[in-house]
């Protein structure tokens, strides 16, 4: 059974005329080791596949199953429970908490989940595999644009997930950084293990995936 | 907690500003708290200081001790935990210092009130001639021998008592046949009141009216629209407190409500969030009180005795203690917003 799986979900906004069917029976398997990378224009329905997909919105029908856990249809505070454990998001705007320094970051993950998190000796492999194991003390806006995003990135993974869930993560980026976060996501696909699902309209990223969708109008396909 | 503690450390101006204005909150309503009973005390303390609990009036006296006369059959038969008492508005005057508007009080010597009374210094009146008073007079810089006139007869004042006023007047105390003279009726009424200690056994009289210590308190001139216009605005300031603390709380909370989202994407419970929502409501409320406590001691330290104020430990906890309940009303009226704050917003760019 695939680590993460999404299956026949559907999901529509409004009702009456303002009825709008985002997504059209969405079936998406990502397998620990791939990177997945899902593209499509603005409005195709990436953004909605992702909230599904994390846990944050529950489908107006089918269903995601994470490591064989049918979770679609759970309370919220086992939903909850669920992202923090076993997905990892990495956000566009990397949105890390600005008065926690990055050691802090980590900490909060420990406060609320102190068990299954990533050994110190784990977590600075990490923060040494990004290149950011001298930065623990420092705060967000002490940071510049690339090494917040590896700390999202270490902040993500610190939790030991098994589904790294990531939304436009080049967005604004130049070509040469481009590259660079491509390679880090394949890494941590590769070297932890994780099942890497991207989320872009970003075509640079192609040459890094393993398995690439297409989502047009809430259709997705898989690409060849 | 963890949450609150690190903001507050990362933010120390935002976080001292609300502090700051939380002391000045908290300062204002301990000083007023402490004026208030200050001033109530001074109206009451040496009706206090006597330890009765009830008090015979003439019954056409309007519960006013200044009105009452009683006669010798008003007053009865009474026990040793009875006293007999004569009240005349008076001023002071010596030659040496300024005129000092007083309220006489008349004792007979065997009664408990004058065997009770406290003193600073000097000693017991002794003689119809002599008086006992307040340390008011002695802050006015009359002392121990001071030659005094009160309507035209002369006393020497031959010692000082403590919290000895009525009506924020200092008490001038003598002898009860010294009232009878200074009142004109040396052959009249005996006393203004009977005032009795708990378990007196007398008996009432006709023309006479039983009242409970805190009615005659109660009915003091100007005491209760006094207490009333000092409790209403300690309870104004602790409401006008609960809108400005809630306000910069909101405003507070509702800049984080995107970072909040970002938690909620990782998968922090919002109880979590609540959590530091609260704590650093109370973390920053207490910081406040602390300050205004300290600001509050150093005002006790300084300030000069003739201010009336008084500054009571339990009744300020009691005050700051409903500070913080306020703060803490305050600080769940942003809750809701944190509840709902919705994750995904924080996906799609």
């Amino acid at each position: 059974m695939s680590s993460f799986a999404v299956q026949h979900v559907n999901q529509v906004f409004g009702t009456g005329t303002a009825r709008v069917q985002v997504l059209h029976d969405v079936n998406f398997e990502a397998e620990p080791g791939t990177l997945s990378l899902i593209m499509g224009p603005s409005g195709s329905g990436k953004s909605t596949f992702l909230t599904i997909a994390g846990g944050l919105l529950t489908p107006t029908s089918g269903t995601v199953t994470v490591n064989g856990v049918r979770y679609t249809d759970r309370a919220k505070k086992a939903k909850d429970a669920l992202r923090l454990s076993e997905i990892g998001f990495i956000l566009q705007a990397y949105h890390l908490l600005p008065y926690l320094t990055v050691a802090d970051q980590f900490k909060l993950v420990d406060k609320v989940k102190p068990k299954g998190n990533l050994t110190p000796a784990a977590l600075q492999n990490v923060l040494a595999t990004l290149g950011i194991q001298d930065l623990l003390h420092k705060y967000p806006a002490e940071l510049s644009g690339g090494q917040q995003q590896r700390v999202a990135i270490a902040r993500a993974l610190y939790p030991d997930p098994a589904i790294i869930l990531a939304d436009e993560p080049t967005a604004a980026l130049d070509g040469s950084r481009v590259k660079v976060v491509g390679a880090l996501l394949r890494d941590l696909a590769i070297r932890h293990h994780k099942a890497v699902v991207v989320v872009t309209h970003d075509s640079r990223l192609v040459d890094s995936a393993d398995v690439l969708y297409q989502m047009q109008d809430g259709v997705l396909t898989k690409q060849n | 907690m963890f949450l609150a503690l690190k903001e507050i450390k990362k933010e120390k101006l935002r976080s001292g500003l609300i502090v700051a204005m939380i002391v000045l909150i908290g300062y204002l309503i301990f000083i007023l708290t402490s004026l208030a009973l200050g001033l109530a005390r001074q109206n009451t303390d040496a009706i206090n200081s006597w330890g009765i609990t009830r008090i015979t009036l003439n019954d056409n006296a309007n519960v006013d001790m200044r009105q009452s006369f009683l006669t010798k059959a008003q007053v009865g038969t009474l026990t040793a935990k009875d006293a007999l008492i004569g009240e005349t508005a008076t001023v002071v005057k010596s030659a040496k210092h300024k005129q000092v508007s007083a309220v006489f009080m008349g004792l007979r010597q065997q009664d408990f009130i004058a065997r009770k009374l406290g003193l600073e210094s000097g000693r017991r009146v002794a003689g119809k001639r002599e008086l006992v008073a307040d340390t008011a007079l002695k802050l006015a810089g009359y002392k121990l021998g001071s030659k005094v006139t009160l309507n035209d007869h002369t006393f020497t004042i031959v010692g000082f008592t403590n919290n000895a006023k009525i009506n924020v007047a200092p008490i001038v105390y003598g002898e009860l046949s010294t009232w009878q003279t200074l009142r004109g009726i040396d052959f009249g009424p005996i006393a203004s009141a009977v005032v009795s200690k708990p378990g007196s056994t007398r008996k009432a009289t006709a023309g006479t009216k039983t009242y409970a210590k805190q009615t005659l308190i109660d009915k003091l001139p100007g005491y209760t629209a006094q207490t009333t216009t000092f409790v209403m605005m300690i309870a104004f300031l602790m409401v006008i407190s609960l809108i400005i603390i809630a306000v910069f709380l909101y405003i507070l909370t509702m800049q984080k409500l995107p970072n909040y989202a970002v938690l909620r994407v990782q998968g922090i419970p919002s109880r979590v969030l609540v959590e530091a929502t609260v704590a650093q409501s109370v973390l920053l409320v207490l910081s406040g009180l602390v300050g205004a406590t300290a600001l509050t001691a150093l005002t006790a330290v300084m300030i000069p005795a003739s201010v009336p104020m008084a500054f009571d430990v339990p009744l300020l906890a009691a005050v700051g203690l409903g500070l913080l309940v306020m703060a803490l009303i305050g600080g769940l009226i942003p809750i809701r917003s944190v509840l709902k704050v919705d994750p995904v917003s924080v996906i799609g760019g």
